[in-house]
């Protein structure tokens, strides 16, 4: 009896520690996580301006006003499109580093090219937007002169139709190495002996991609293209540092967008309707990856 | 398997050499433009430099503010990394032994693993808001929020690498008369550096080069300023020396270039862990 309530007082005492280990980190996260969440979400019912005390409830209007004004569309629009673009570019050529480095170019050398295209992941997205922008500015323009071509000293920040893909390109430039390295991680799961067995039935390097590299890779491919859509919808950073979401506000992001109405015009509470909308489709886009995946790891057994 | 044709290998490493000179082209006309003077520059762009210029560096620091853009961003990743690698393991030890059994643990799990899915967009107004309230506009503020933010993905690897660690070690400090916070600072704490280093690593990456938080909490006085803030604001005052502004670039890609020349197998590991794993 007296063994039985010493355990049970010891496994108590063991309750409390386990409980008391969570404490610092659920508080941190209550406060700076969860209490935010709401905040936003509360702002997004009103028409607070982010500066003074008062503030009336508008309902859903400001959820409705971001589908019907110009501009908020506009930067959903432009959201998309960025996404939609960056996802292809960013997948196509990460996957056909991957497939180089695995299955043509030999050890020895997918060593050296592996660090080099995992290189930009370590530096920051505002350092290597700067960067192309001057590069963009003065050093294009100079390569222009030197080699005479007269399309390179036209700058493609400076005008609304190319300013996108002045932008995109240097998040591709970038964007790739994460991506890539995942990748590279899924295709080790595919087995040799597969490959080797459809050579001799007379599948050719087409089939061998398409039949057995791919379906092999979907997790991992899955995971990489929802990582690379959510960066797409989020972008931010190289907007900032390169447009600051000009010329004409033709690169104008949902980021951006809230961003300037929250802490620039003085509209909070319409910029915090815009952010819970992006939050609403992130959640949609990662439910469905769980679907996805979770189709995929019962279709494996 | 790698193939034996001629063409597909003198075409991969074509393309693979031109990748490479896309990826350093911005870092080698970086460095040279660093190093150059102005009418240098203006001779001719793409030339090495003739001799070792270091005023662009000497004027960048010359910044009277300099020092603490450095300091803070040194200070702030210290402190951010240090906070959320002995918080982390700590609640996801918890939450690896009673999440099978206490729907609470379950719960708290879900709530910190949503962080996973919210962007930061959603949280840029009312964390501003909040911090202003809390007078935490601050170094410090940014620290607790770094925190707050690492939790998400913090937990969900650290909950799946707990599970993975044997029972056997805890359970015989248990039988030797160890509590658990003790048995946990000597047993599970030590066994779990492997992931701590990986999630160091990982944090160490993402706040050292983070630039939207700083932006909207560190904004009343340059003297907060971490680098990249730094580096953003002082874009229009390069506006006529990009001699100066390539310099101050280096200040940022230089340690990054180090750090990764030496830790490369684990950020690598770390970033793809993190990713395939959430």
């Amino acid at each position: 009896m007296g063994v039985t309530k010493n355990m049970k007082k010891l496994g108590g005492k063991t309750d409390l520690t386990y409980l008391a280990l969570t404490v610092p980190a659920t508080v941190l996260f209550l406060i700076f996580w969860f209490v935010p969440l709401l905040m936003g979400l509360h702002y997004s019912l009103t028409d607070w301006n982010g500066l003074s005390s008062d503030f009336n409830y508008v309902g859903l209007q400001n959820y409705l006003s971001v589908f019907t004004q110009k501009r908020t569309r506009n930067a959903l629009l432009f959201t998309g499109k960025y996404s939609l673009l960056l996802v292809i570019f960013v997948m196509v050529i990460a996957m056909l580093l991957t497939l180089g480095l695995t299955y043509v170019v030999s050890d020895k050398m997918s060593t050296f090219f592996r660090s080099m295209f995992f290189f930009p992941a370590v530096l920051s997205m505002i350092t290597v937007s700067l960067t192309w922008n001057q590069i963009y500015l003065r050093v294009l323009p100079a390569l222009g002169e030197m080699l005479g071509i007269d399309a390179l000293s036209r700058s493609v920040l400076g005008s609304p139709k190319t300013a996108m893909w002045g932008v995109l390109f240097v998040n591709v430039w970038q964007g790739v190495a994460q991506p890539f390295v995942i990748l590279l991680a899924g295709i080790q799961n595919v087995p040799q002996d597969q490959y080797e067995a459809a050579r001799i039935d007379g599948a050719n390097s087409w089939h061998l991609f398409t039949h057995i590299t791919i379906p092999y890779m979907i997790p991992t491919i899955n995971v990489a293209f929802v990582m690379v859509l959510k960066a797409g919808i989020n972008v931010f950073d190289y907007i900032q540092g390169m447009t600051g979401g000009g010329p004409m506000q033709s690169t104008e992001s949902a980021g951006i967008v809230i961003y300037q109405m929250a802490f620039f015009e003085n509209k909070a509470g319409f910029a915090s309707a815009f952010s819970v909308i992006l939050l609403l489709i992130v959640a949609v886009i990662s439910f469905a990856q769980q679907m996805v995946s979770k189709k995929y790891e019962v279709g494996q057994l | 398997m790698k193939t034996k044709k001629l063409p597909i290998k003198i075409v991969t490493y074509a393309v693979f050499i031109a990748v490479v000179i896309v990826i350093l082209f911005p870092i080698y006309v970086t460095v040279i433009t660093a190093f150059k003077s102005p009418e240098q520059s203006a001779g001719n762009f793409f030339s090495l430099p003739t001799s070792l210029y270091l005023e662009n560096f000497k004027e960048v620091m010359s910044d009277e503010n300099f020092g603490y853009y450095v300091v803070n961003s040194l200070f702030v990743a210290i402190f951010s990394v240090g906070l959320t690698t002995l918080m982390i393991p700590m609640v996801s030890f918890s939450i690896a032994r009673n999440k099978e059994r206490k729907r609470y643990y379950q719960f708290l799990y879900a709530f910190f693993v949503a962080a996973i899915f919210c962007p930061f967009t959603v949280l840029m107004v009312p964390v501003a808001q909040l911090c202003g309230k809390l007078g935490l506009m601050n170094q410090g503020g940014l620290i607790l929020l770094y925190a707050a933010f690492a939790l998400g993905q913090g937990v969900f690897l650290f909950t799946g690498y707990f599970k993975s660690i044997p029972l056997e070690l805890e359970e015989a400090s248990k039988i030797d008369g160890c509590t658990l916070m003790r048995t946990y600072w000597r047993i599970v704490f030590p066994l779990a550096k492997p992931m701590t280093a990986t999630l160091a690593i990982l944090n160490t990456l993402w706040i050292w080069n983070d630039f939207q938080l700083p932006l909207i909490i560190l904004n009343k006085s340059a003297k907060m300023w971490t680098l990249p803030i730094y580096q953003y604001n002082f874009k229009s005052a390069y506006t006529f020396n990009y001699n100066l502004a390539f310099a101050s670039f280096l200040f940022s890609i230089v340690p990054m270039m180090l750090i990764y020349a030496f830790f490369q197998k684990y950020i690598i590991q770390g970033l793809t862990a993190g990713a395939v794993k959430s």
